[in-house]
């Protein structure tokens, strides 16, 4: 069994991809978490899939789509709003980003 | 010194006219809406919320696709395509990553050139970002609306060619009916990639991006700017460093960006909650036989009648192009002269191409110049009132009359006000100098009849009368 090697270098790229701003030990115990998972998801590579279909999903459904009209909401704006952190202006308001 | 061939390669998203929103069952026209109206808990990526497919964006996609000559994929699906930015509530795009809905083909330029197009798919908008000195606004009604990206292989090679390119795609999309196409509000946006290699290389050069251009003179100046500033660079011995520019159209130069992420990780996965589109040769033949007659068709059907300028012209308004391909076969120069020369040099122009006047009334306003009821500067007036909302409507007759530039036909009534006027004492010596042989009065003595008739005198009619009467 080949587990994946996480370095620490990993962990601080995949909080940086999701702007998480992480402790050392939060990336220490994140480290040997993601460790213990891979190599359990690892094992799954004993097997020989080569003549197995790729899963997207577990139904075997297709081309489930609707019609193009339009229907009423249950959420009303302010209501949506009000999930978020602050608003300004009907608007979320958020930390200035570049 | 070395030659430099430019490579360029175009990215277009093109946002799609459907009623709702690729996901959600929510207004998808935000124009003139006020912020975060027109959302619903799908787009706004709430826990639990799951998308649906709009089917209206898979039949547009069939549309633009066949527009641009290319092969339907009869199996496509949706992946996720994760990043942080507070302009996707999700956390990440659904787009179509592995198995994109439109394959190859191809968009022929009108000098003849063809650009190969690599794909093009499915994918949701993102919410728009309007930023102040220490915070941004997100507005999420823009989120999820369909978008085609259509993604060209780098044959393009000169500024003029990608400007090209990108207005004929831009053609394309609005004649297939699939988008508004309003480039001012963003409905077709292009990222174009742009490189230089020595001339004879087999490698291409380092590129760089040029993103969000909305105007095919933008695109135009940006390649420009690009095939120059890197040629400068080579010469100097330097470097193009492979990044994202952004362009400022006022000082017409781009500039490099900061990156956002230092590598690009997306992380794309399958989407577990679109089951997969799976088309039968059926069902993509009939939506495709739906496609109405493209640019091509327009330059096959007028390309003998029309100049060629005059109808890449009319080709950059598809209303016009409507309208001129319902009008009588004999009229179509006439008119789509008075459209090219008259209506587009009017500042209102814009405005009126949104109402154009029925082809019967263009049509009947054809014939009255024809039959010489109307001068060709009263042709013009009738023309440019026909679009006026205050008169539009009530026929073409009806407003020359109302305006009284219906011109006097009538040899009868004619002879009467010329007769008036040979009888004037202020014209006997005018009409005694032409029987003398002096030609150039008769000019006098039509003005004199014109007058007398207020105007509505043919005037070829009355000389050749005058004529008449003084030989």
């Amino acid at each position: 069994m080949v587990a994946m090697e996480i370095a620490r270098e990993d962990i601080a790229h995949l909080a940086n991809l999701s702007d998480f701003t992480l402790s050392d030990k939060e990336a220490e115990s994140l480290e040997s978490d993601l460790k213990g998972i891979i190599g359990y998801i690892s094992q799954l590579e004993e097997l020989d899939t080569d003549k197995v279909e790729p899963t997207y999903q577990v139904f075997e459904m297709k081309n489930v789509w609707r019609a193009d009209e339009i229907s009423t909401q249950d959420a009303t704006r302010e209501e949506l709003l009000a999930t978020a952190k602050e608003e300004k202006d009907n608007q979320v308001k958020v930390p200035k980003v570049l | 010194m070395t030659k430099y061939i430019p490579t360029i390669g175009v990215e277009c998203h093109v946002q799609l006219a459907t009623k709702t929103k690729l996901f959600s069952e929510v207004d998808n026209d935000a124009r003139g809406k006020e912020p975060n109206s027109c959302v619903s808990p799908v787009d706004y990526a709430l826990p639990g919320m799951l998308p649906r497919l709009n089917g209206k964006a898979i039949q547009y996609a069939i549309l633009a696709g066949k527009a641009m000559n290319c092969e339907i994929n009869t199996y496509s699906r949706f992946d996720r395509k994760h990043y942080f930015y507070p302009d996707s509530p999700k956390g990440y795009q659904i787009t179509q990553f592995y198995h994109p809905i439109i394959g190859e083909g191809y968009v022929k330029l009108p000098s003849g050139t063809r650009i190969r197009i690599e794909h093009a798919h499915l994918e949701g908008d993102a919410a728009k970002l309007t930023h102040f000195d220490n915070y941004s606004l997100v507005d999420f009604n823009r989120v999820d609306t369909p978008l085609i990206e259509i993604v060209s292989m780098p044959d393009i090679h000169s500024a003029e060619d990608a400007r090209d390119y990108c207005r004929e795609l831009w053609r394309l999309m609005c004649f297939a009916g699939v988008t508004n196409g309003d480039l001012y509000n963003g409905n077709m946006r292009f990222d174009i990639n742009t490189s230089i290699a020595p001339e004879g290389s087999d490698e291409l050069g380092t590129r760089t991006e040029v993103k969000n251009l909305n105007s095919f003179k933008s695109v135009e100046r940006a390649v420009a700017y690009e095939i120059k500033r890197q040629t400068k660079l080579l010469e100097k011995g330097e470097k193009v460093i492979q990044e994202t520019r952004g362009w400022n159209d006022a000082t017409g130069e781009t500039t490099g960006q900061r990156s956002k992420e230092e590598a690009k990780d997306y992380r794309y996965m399958p989407e577990p909650d679109l089951p997969p589109i799976n088309l039968t040769a059926e069902f993509v033949a009939t939506e495709a036989e739906k496609l109405p007659m493209m640019p091509v068709d327009y330059r096959e059907k007028f390309g003998g009648v029309l100049k060629g300028d005059i109808l890449e012209i009319l080709l950059d308004y598809p209303s016009l192009m409507y309208r001129l391909n319902e009008i009588d076969k004999a009229h179509t120069v006439a008119i789509a002269n008075l459209f090219t020369s008259v209506l587009l040099a009017e500042e209102k122009s814009a405005e009126y191409l949104n109402d154009l006047p029925s082809a019967k009334d263009l049509n009947e306003l054809v014939e009255m110049n024809e039959k010489k009821e109307l001068s060709s500067t009263a042709t013009k007036e009738v023309f440019l009132r026909l679009f006026d909302p205050q008169m539009k409507g009530r026929g073409t007759k009806n407003i020359a009359k109302e305006l009284g530039l219906i011109q006097e036909n009538d040899f009868g009534a004619l002879e009467v006000i010329v007769d008036t006027v040979l009888a004037k004492p202020e014209t006997q010596k005018a009409q005694a100098d032409y029987k003398a042989g002096e030609e150039k009065v008769i000019g006098f003595l039509v003005g004199q009849v014109m007058k007398e008739s207020h105007g509505k005198a043919n005037p070829s009619a009355v000389q050749e009368i005058l004529r008449k009467k003084l030989a």
